[in-house]
């Protein structure tokens, strides 16, 4: 271990990410030849991608702060429930085109994104004022959410939504679809409230040592309430993508990308214990993912041959990390030994 | 030699880059007191670890009782009989006190059941024996610091130790508690049993032990018997240096001033009691007491971490309420916290970085954006004025020496210009020659008008760089005293007397 | 002594389920009938076994969430193998069971150990690894009740005690609870009376510090994590039996409950605090919600949503007391 270099910068990282991410998109053209590199391929894959990525980002910015949301699914499917219960209670499918239906359809959008707020506010109530522990605050409302919605539609599917919201996750803008531009625009609103702003700096500090920040005089809590809440608006904006998708809200769904969300960041470069990673990392960890995952379809990989994929990757990319300086000395100093820098 | 018990030969280590252990060689003979010193740095730390076998050497030889161990793993070290009494105690907080006294000695006797009786029994024994009255089913984690550090000894003490090492034993000990201690030591001489006491506090080292060995950067400078060694002499093998000591010379407050800082019956119990001081411009306000007597809680109170039950705090005349740190921030007082490495700065975020975080709202230009510009200005600006030494900006903080560190944390607090700076044991596991840097720069920061409170477990910091000194005792103020009007000697004696309150 | 109880978490836990008894006995009579009970303890044999492996890996400062991968691993090759060898004997079944178990473990324990990964992640994904390579290489075939080998349903079936309610039909305790007791007599023991147990206490309470005092931490992770895969694979036979009807892709999913069955219990998350007593109480209170709000007329349908309820009560009382007692000592660490 003598030729470890104690100061990696980030931007190699991503240079790798965007080699491999290039390599496995080129890899996949040659084996998949006229399936893979089409038109019609690459929209499908743009339509399906933006509603996982919007959770993986908060997913990041969860794991930034040190923390992690295991209820972003489970929000995401709630604020969904709303928003199909207010379209549906409100509008009968005559009345579909009707301007007044617009008007339904912004106030489920509204109703939807204010729970999804208030989901996220929950959690960071819990974390930070009360003291929970990240995993098992999200854990808690990640059952009460799902618990929620269970009651609310006993499991049944709510369908039936108007030709207006349904244009959210099937409509085009010039050629682009709605949910990339999207996703697109909350990407970059992310990455600049994480690069350029004092909020998203403060972000990175409370992750890396919330100690620390609290002896700056950085305000620890309103941080972290703060981080939920944006953790769930982006799981609810996800949710508006989902559900127009599908034509229904339902509970269950997309249970599979809680994994998933963090394969990414970590492949992103996100540091579980906190302080480090960038959104554009955390992109390519989401290109390369949807790409794969189009191609074990395109493969006829069940499911589960997937997720068996996916667990593998975790864990292969989770060994590359640690064996870098970075995280061994990362995990060393919050484990509160001693450091090995001689004393 | 063949009566050494241990014999370390030739050892080196290295960490990334830094070598820790240079051709170290110490021999330590049975029945001996051997002390250890060294400035931070000088790899005190890492020759305990390698001697205990919790760290592998890179060459050379570990010797223990004429057998080598080219590998040394912390069972094997334990068996020979050597035990170490870490810093951090090593104990087990959520465990109780007989089990942590006898959970080594079942380890090591590689026991697979355990009788809950039997290490009662074992634990009770050796308190019995030590003359220390604990309750042995009582969690540690519930127990004090003086407690825990007497746990600890008993647990070292249950194994037929031939070698103990104890790291800076002393710090939350009082004067009677570490004749208590000084005297067991000595009791184990009289068995055969040697002992290894790393300590900084010079004064006992002298005291007590009968050979002193000095590490330097890495090196041995020497093994020396200590008759024939005084304090001067022990910091010029220790830093190669010969220091100049001044003292501090306060302008004296003009008449009907109001003070810069004025704290009226503050309470919090169980921390502190009826706090009754003033702080004017100019002044450096020296704190110290034992580990327990109230400081830090108090510091910590002026920075908006330990809400006070009663009391008043007043800056230049008005009463303020502090509850945040953002409050005492905006009020225009900053704090060194006593822990730099968990507290004071972000060890893997730039030295930039850390230096800034302090000031985030300065930085911000017209549309809420951290201005990169302004970033760079102020970032260069506090390197130079520290003079932290750094060839780039966006090294990490972990990368800096100690006094470099805390160089990092200075500036960040000089940043937000404050009024009243309370520095919290500000030379801690700092190398000499930056202690003094330090101590002059507090000096002319006291010159050019700041309120300065040093709280300080060192009598001849306190001392040399201050114009008064309160002496805390069990959460009140005991003493007030003049460093120009007492000698230190009377001062180290005021701290340490177990109670009563002694007039300046 | 009544103060020393009151601080007890454990006795807030044991009010918390007297007074649902009290309120839904009130409603429906039924509630506090053996028949009743004799089914929660049936349904609840399962996680109890699950939970104790879990309060190990806790205790020891770790988390595992791959055990549902585990159990149903264990309990589904043991039916392929014993409808394929006709070896139809329960006692194969729990050898093949407990073995893959540990098999299982070892690998977790093994990337634990010697990569030093953090613990939730890692187990996250080996949860789809094994869940993953059991669908993809061993097949997804359901058995049903009529393929399903006799020694499993005569084991779902078997009874202690064998009464009769007032309509004349046979219920009785089922024959779970015998290796339900037995592995909470086993972890009991080597948690309370061995070298190991005080070496996983050791670990979860001060890592360094046992490194230090000579304990083998490899060795002990290793044995936590094989232990939790052996129980795992004690559960998977008796859920196989108790379901009486097993396809590779159930039981996936339940794992986060059982994990806030033992959270409840007043284990604590950074390891090196829990009691055997508390996750049980913490099993029972998840165990009867599930069970019986439908005897207070709710569908299952609200079964989430009160656990999701208790489980933020609960946790956020030990987690905001504890936060009060580190402001008392002005402990900082987070």
């Amino acid at each position: 271990m003598s030729d470890r270099k104690l100061f990696k910068t980030v931007d190699t990282k991503i240079w790798i990410l965007a080699v491999i991410m290039i390599g496995v998109i080129i890899v996949l053209t040659f084996v998949l030849p006229g399936n893979f590199l089409t038109l019609r391929n690459f929209q499908s894959m743009a339509y399906q991608f933006p509603e996982f990525g919007l959770l993986a980002l908060a997913m990041t910015i969860a794991m930034i702060t040190g923390g992690i949301d295991l209820s972003v699914i489970a929000t995401a499917n709630l604020t969904g429930i709303i928003a199909a219960m207010i379209m549906t209670n409100y509008l009968k499918a005559e009345n579909a085109g009707d301007p007044a239906a617009i008007s339904v359809v912004v106030l489920a959008i509204f109703a939807a994104l204010i729970a999804a707020a208030i989901c996220g506010l929950l959690n960071g109530v819990l974390i930070s004022l009360v003291g929970v522990p990240p995993i098992l605050a999200t854990l808690g409302t990640m059952i009460f959410y799902s618990g929620i919605g269970m009651a609310i539609t006993t499991g049944i599917g709510v369908v039936g939504f108007p030709d207006s919201f349904l244009e959210i996750g099937a409509g085009k803008i010039y050629l682009f679809p709605v949910p990339l531009l999207i996703f697109t625009g909350c990407a970059l609103v992310i990455s600049f409230i994480l690069n350029k702003t004092s909020f998203g700096l403060k972000l990175y500090l409370v992750g890396a040592n919330p100690t620390a920040s609290l002896f700056s005089g950085i305000n620890n809590r309103i941080v972290i309430v703060n981080t939920y809440m944006i953790t769930g608006l982006l799981a609810g904006v996800s949710s508006m993508i989902m559900i127009s998708r599908f034509n229904s809200a339902k509970v269950g769904y997309g249970d599979t990308y809680l994994l998933q969300a963090i394969l990414v960041a970590v492949l992103g470069g996100i540091d579980p214990y906190g302080g480090y990673g960038k959104v554009s990392g955390v992109v390519m960890g989401i290109i390369i993912l949807q790409v794969l995952q189009n191609a074990f379809t395109l493969f006829g990989f069940t499911p589960y041959a997937k997720g068996f994929i996916w667990g593998l990757m975790l864990i292969l990319v989770m060994i590359i990390n640690f064996g870098t300086s970075r995280y061994q000395e990362r995990s060393k100093i919050l484990r509160m030994t001693d450091q090995e820098v001689a004393d | 030699m063949s009566d050494d018990f241990l014999i370390v030969d030739n050892i080196c280590k290295s960490y990334v880059g830094v070598h820790a252990l240079k051709n170290v060689t110490l021999k330590i003979s049975s029945g001996t007191i051997h002390c250890l010193v060294g400035e931070n740095g000088s790899g005190k730390s890492t020759l305990i670890k390698a001697v205990a076998g919790v760290v592998p050497i890179d060459s050379g030889e570990i010797i223990i009782n004429q057998k080598a161990y080219p590998h040394l793993h912390a069972i094997d070290s334990i068996r020979e009989g050597i035990q170490v009494i870490y810093q951090d105690l090593s104990l087990f907080p959520n465990l109780t006190v007989a089990e942590n006294i006898s959970l080594n000695q079942m380890v090591e006797e590689r026991k697979k059941i355990i009788t809950w009786s039997e290490m009662e029994q074992i634990a009770q024994r050796e308190l019995d024996r030590i003359g220390v009255r604990l309750k042995v089913d009582d969690l540690v984690e519930d127990l004090s610091m003086a407690s825990r550090q007497i746990v600890a000894i008993v647990r070292a003490l249950t194994q037929d130790a031939r070698l103990i090492i104890m790291d800076e034993p002393t710090t939350a000990l009082t004067k009677g508690e570490i004749d208590s201690l000084f005297s067991l030591i000595l009791d184990l001489k009289n068995h055969g049993i040697s002992t290894l006491f790393v300590s900084h506090k010079l004064s006992e080292v002298l005291e007590i032990s009968e050979k002193v060995a000095v590490l330097r950067d890495g090196m041995m400078v020497g093994d020396f018997v200590t008759s024939e060694l005084d304090t001067n002499k022990l910091v010029f093998h220790m830093t190669g240096k010969e220091i100049v000591h001044s003292t501090f010379q306060y302008g004296g407050k003009k008449s009907g001033e109001t003070p810069l800082l004025e704290l009226m019956n503050l309470t919090k119990k169980p921390n502190y009691t009826n706090i009754n001081l003033s702080l004017f411009r100019g002044e450096i306000l020296g704190i110290t007491g034992l580990l327990g007597s109230g400081r830090t809680e108090l510091a910590l109170s002026l920075f908006g971490l330990n809400r006070p039950q009663s009391g008043q705090i007043k800056i230049n005349g008005r009463s303020h309420r502090i509850r945040t740190p953002n409050d005492a921030i905006r009020a225009g007082i900053s704090y060194l916290p006593e822990d730099r490495h968990s507290q004071g700065l972000f060890l893997q975020q730039s030295i930039g970085t850390n230096l800034i975080v302090t000031i985030l709202k300065r930085l911000l230009n017209k549309l809420g954006m951290v201005s990169e510009k302004k970033k760079l200005k102020a970032m260069t600006r506090y390197v130079k004025d520290l003079r932290i030494k750094t060839t780039t900006l966006e090294a990490p903080a972990e990368s800096l020496s100690g006094g470099n560190q805390q160089r990092v944390v200075l500036g960040k607090w000089l940043a937000t210009d404050p009024k009243i700076f309370i520095l919290d044991g500000p030379t801690v596991g700092i190398d000499i020659a930056s202690k003094s840097e330090i101590h002059h720069l507090i000096k002319n920061l006291a010159k050019e008008g700041m309120g300065i409170i040093v709280i300080s477990d060192e009598i001849n910091e306190v001392f040399r760089n201050c114009n008064r000194i309160l002496v805390m005792k069990n959460g009140k103020i005991a003493a007030e005293v003049d460093p120009l009007q007492t000698t230190e000697k009377e001062l180290i004696e005021l701290v340490e007397k177990k109670n009563g309150v002694a007039s300046s | 002594m009544l103060d020393k109880l009151l601080k007890k978490h454990e006795t807030y836990l044991f009010l918390i389920i007297i007074a649902y008894a009290v309120i839904v006995t009130s409603v429906n009579r039924s509630f506090m009938t053996f028949e009743n009970l004799f089914d929660i303890l049936r349904s609840g044999a399962g996680m109890g076994i699950l939970a104790m492996g879990v309060l190990v890996a806790l205790l020891s400062g770790g988390i595992d969430v791959s055990f549902t991968a585990v159990a149903i691993s264990g309990g589904y090759i043991a039916v392929r193998v014993i409808m394929a060898t006709g070896v139809d004997n329960l006692f194969v079944a729990f050898v093949i069971s407990c073995s893959i178990g540990i098999f299982l473990g070892l690998i977790n324990g093994l990337i634990i150990s010697y990569f030093k990964l953090p613990t939730l992640i890692a187990t996250l994904g080996t949860l789809n690894v094994f869940h993953g390579a059991l669908t993809t290489f061993v097949g997804t075939e359901s058995v049903n009740a009529r393929q399903m080998p006799s020694c499993f349903v005569h084991f779902g079936s078997a009874k202690i005690i064998t009464l009769a309610n007032d309509q004349g039909s046979i219920y009785g305790l089922s024959v779970f609870v015998i290796p339900l007791i037995a592995v909470i007599v086993m972890t009991w023991f080597i948690l309370r009376f061995t070298m190991l147990g005080r070496g996983i206490y050791a670990i979860g309470s001060n890592r360094e510090s046992a490194k230090r005092a000579g304990f083998n931490i490899t060795a002990l992770q290793l044995f936590v994590y094989s232990y939790v895969g052996f129980l795992a694979g004690i559960m998977g036979v008796v859920f196989v039996s108790e379901v009486r009807w097993v396809n590779p892709v159930t039981l996936i999913g339940t794992e986060l409950t059982v994990i806030a069955a033992v959270v409840i219990g007043g284990t604590k998350l950074t390891g090196g605090s829990g009691t055997i007593l508390g996750t049980l109480l913490g099993v029972a209170i998840v165990t009867v919600l599930y069970n019986t709000l439908v005897l207070l007329g709710l569908s299952a349908a609200w079964n989430n949503f009160f656990v999701g309820i208790i489980i933020i009560i609960s946790i956020g009382i030990t987690s905001y007391r504890n936060k009060i007692k580190n402001r008392k000592s002005l402990s900082f660490k987070t």
